[in-house]
């Protein structure tokens, strides 16, 4: 059994009595790319939040590399990068002063910061328009900033909530691109999303979430099998056969 | 730390980059100071019209005119007699200087004459000054006749010509008004007091309070841009996130207030040179507290409303209770109130520095509490934030 990076314990959070996640458990294993499927208000951002550190769970205890995220919050935070779902990044600045600005945050000083401002930039596609401001960006490559960010202080883990919502192919395929990159590397994902051919494609595993919960986590062909043959099934009709609904709903 | 002024840094970046925001935030103490010297301001000296009916022809009621016009806080305007008295009774005008006719020929012949005022009522508060600034031109012309008179007896038959005369007895009154023997001079005691010393402290306080506006949504603005969660995972601390905004909006508001001061300085020469900085310093400690204050209602407010909301109530409070736009007596209910309001401290401080002469010495109390606040605002905005539920 390959390391585990990330362990999620019985994981609850309710906003006023609504339960958003409701007993959620999975683990990670180190450079595994773990793909969280599951349509609008299952609870995947909440969960995301939690596993990063900004929103304290009601119950349950999140470990990452072995630290607690509520005792050892800042150890936790040092190895972690998240590209949130919403767009996080000042527009009114450039690209570079964005990726330098977190850069530093994360703890590197001024030429290393802007060394991996450079190269993060490159990857993603934007080191001519690196001195543009953002607010003159397209939609895609403003989500590509935003990943960019993420990606300041080589975090060991990325956390990667619906970064491909609404964007133009060049830049899907472009993140695409960087993930299985970064992959190679050595780094470790966890990848949200409610498009099942994206989770399909890269992830090595999946959980299937509705209302809060874990309905389903193997891998896409483990999980296919399970209703059929698994080279005819897709992950909807998975979904469908699991929840009675359907994925787009 | 470092992080705070990372933050900080920022912060500026934006507000330097946005050129329209930059442009109005500088203009704005520039358009208030127009203002206050449309109001009050001015050489502060006197300055009104003499109007005159000459209807002499001769040389003398034209150098009267002349002379009148040679004064400085005066300006001449002719008319004609038919003109004056209609304006008069009209009430256009209130008061007009009449050089008769044959004013020229009388003083050659050493006849004493007669000048006019036509006034209505009595001439109204502008048209008495310029009637005894003229009483003044006119008896220095007076002198000058009186003198060139005996000159003119005592040499009488011994050959002179009456050109020499006129001219030698010309130069020595002109002497005499330059270098006089009994001369007055005019020394400003302590700073001037005027209307743009009562009204300074306050308009400063006002700018002042910027500080809390803009600390206000500092965090809304975070929230609103989804950064404040991304600020959370990296190694920042509240505490020096906190910081960071603070430092930020203190030079912002500061700025303002800099820039307003400056004016006033350049302007209206109401500091001395160490008023003017202690009122800098002031400034900037109440710039402080301001926005330590402002850092309490953004780790309040979840929402740009709110923190528009609550600044706008903060600010009004603390102006009406502060005596920005009235004073408020000792004793009463308002005065223990007062005692809450930032500005309280602030406009006295700015008045006993500016109005009243003071030295920054003789502020201690309101310096304790203007750090006080900034010492507590930082440190229970902090708490605050970390205590309420982080809701979206
Ligand atoms: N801050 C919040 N306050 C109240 N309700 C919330 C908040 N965040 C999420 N929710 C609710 O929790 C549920 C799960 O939301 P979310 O985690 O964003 O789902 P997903 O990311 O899968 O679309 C939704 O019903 C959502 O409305
Ligand atoms: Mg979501």
């Amino acid at each position: 059994m390959a390391e585990l990076f990330l362990v999620a314990d019985d994981l609850h959070k309710s906003f006023n009595d609504h339960k958003a996640v409701n007993g959620v458990t999975f683990t990670i294993a180190r450079n595994e790319i773990f793909g969280l499927l599951g349509p609008n208000g299952a609870g995947k951002t909440t969960t995301i939040r939690m596993l990063s550190t900004v929103l304290d769970p009601d119950a349950g205890e999140v470990k990452i590399s072995g630290f607690s995220t509520r005792e050892h919050p800042n150890e936790a935070r040092a190895l972690i990068g998240v590209c949130p779902q919403e767009l996080a990044l000042y527009e009114d600045l450039s690209a570079f002063d964005n990726l330098m600005f977190f850069g530093r945050l994360v703890g590197m000083n001024s030429r290393e910061a802007k060394a991996q401002t450079m190269s993060n930039l490159a990857m993603m596609g934007l080191e001519t328009r690196a001195k543009d401001k953002v607010s003159k960006f397209s939609g895609g490559m403003k989500r590509r900033v935003n990943l960019g960010i993420a990606l300041m202080g080589q975090p060991k883990l990325l956390f990667l909530d619906e970064p491909t919502v609404g964007i133009d192919p060049q830049s899907r395929n472009k993140i695409f691109e960087t993930i299985q990159g970064l992959r190679q590397k050595g780094m470790t994902v966890l990848y949200t999303t409610h498009y099942m051919e994206e989770a399909d494609r890269l992830c090595d595993r999946i959980a299937i979430m509705d209302g809060g919960k874990i309905v389903a986590m193997d891998t896409s062909r483990a999980l296919k099998a399970n209703i059929g043959d698994p080279d005819k099934t897709t992950l909807e009709d998975v979904f469908l056969k699991l929840t009675g609904r359907s994925l787009r709903d | 730390m470092k992080r705070a002024l990372i933050v900080a840094l920022r912060e500026l970046k934006t507000y330097l980059g946005d050129k329209g925001d930059l442009a109005f935030s500088l203009l704005l103490p520039i358009a208030t100071f127009a203002l206050i010297y449309g109001a009050f301001g001015g050489p502060g000296l006197f300055h009104g019209t003499a109007f005159i009916v000459n209807e002499d022809t001769g040389v003398y009621g034209k150098q009267l005119v002349e002379n009148i016009a040679a004064q400085k806080s005066l300006d001449v305007e002719l008319l004609a007699r038919a003109d004056a008295e209609t304006k008069l009774e009209r009430s256009d005008l209130r008061l007009v200087l009449l050089i008769p006719a044959g004013f020229s020929d009388r003083l050659r012949g050493n006849q004493p004459v007669q000048l006019t005022f036509l006034q209505r009522g009595n001439g109204g508060q502008e048209g008495q000054i310029v009637a005894s600034i003229i009483r003044g031109v006119v008896s220095e012309l007076n002198q000058e006749f009186q003198v060139r008179g005996q000159v003119e007896a005592a040499l009488a038959g011994k050959g002179v010509p009456q050109d020499k005369i006129t001219l030698t007895v010309w130069q020595f009154v002109e002497r005499e008004r330059e270098h006089p023997l009994v001369g007055v001079k005019e020394i400003a005691a302590g700073s001037k007091p005027n209307m743009v010393n009562q009204f300074l402290p306050g308009i400063i306080t006002m700018y002042v309070l910027f500080s809390v506006s803009i600390s206000a949504s500092v965090i809304v603005d975070e929230r609103r841009k989804g950064t404040l969660e991304r600020l959370l995972t990296t190694r920042l601390t509240i505490g020096e996130l906190f910081l960071g905004k603070f430092l930020a909006s203190v030079f912002r508001g500061y700025v303002q207030t800099l820039i307003l001061l400056a004016l006033a300085y350049a302007v209206f020469q109401i500091f001395t040179p160490s008023s003017f900085i202690e009122s800098l310093a002031v400034a900037l400690v109440f710039a402080m507290a301001a926005s330590a204050l402002g850092l309490v209602i953004a780790a309040i407010a979840r929402t740009q409303d709110a923190a528009t909301w609550i600044d706008v109530f903060v600010t009004m409070f603390m102006t009406m209770l502060g005596g920005t736009f009235f004073e408020i007596g000792g004793g009463t209910i308002l005065y223990s109130l007062s005692k809450l309001s930032l500005n309280t401290y602030a406009n006295d401080s700015f008045k006993n520095l500016i109005s009243e002469g003071g030295s920054i010495t003789s502020l201690g109390l309101e310096l304790a509490v203007m750090g006080g606040v900034i010492i507590a605002g930082i440190a229970v905005s902090r708490f605050l934030f970390k205590a309420l539920p982080q809701g979206k």
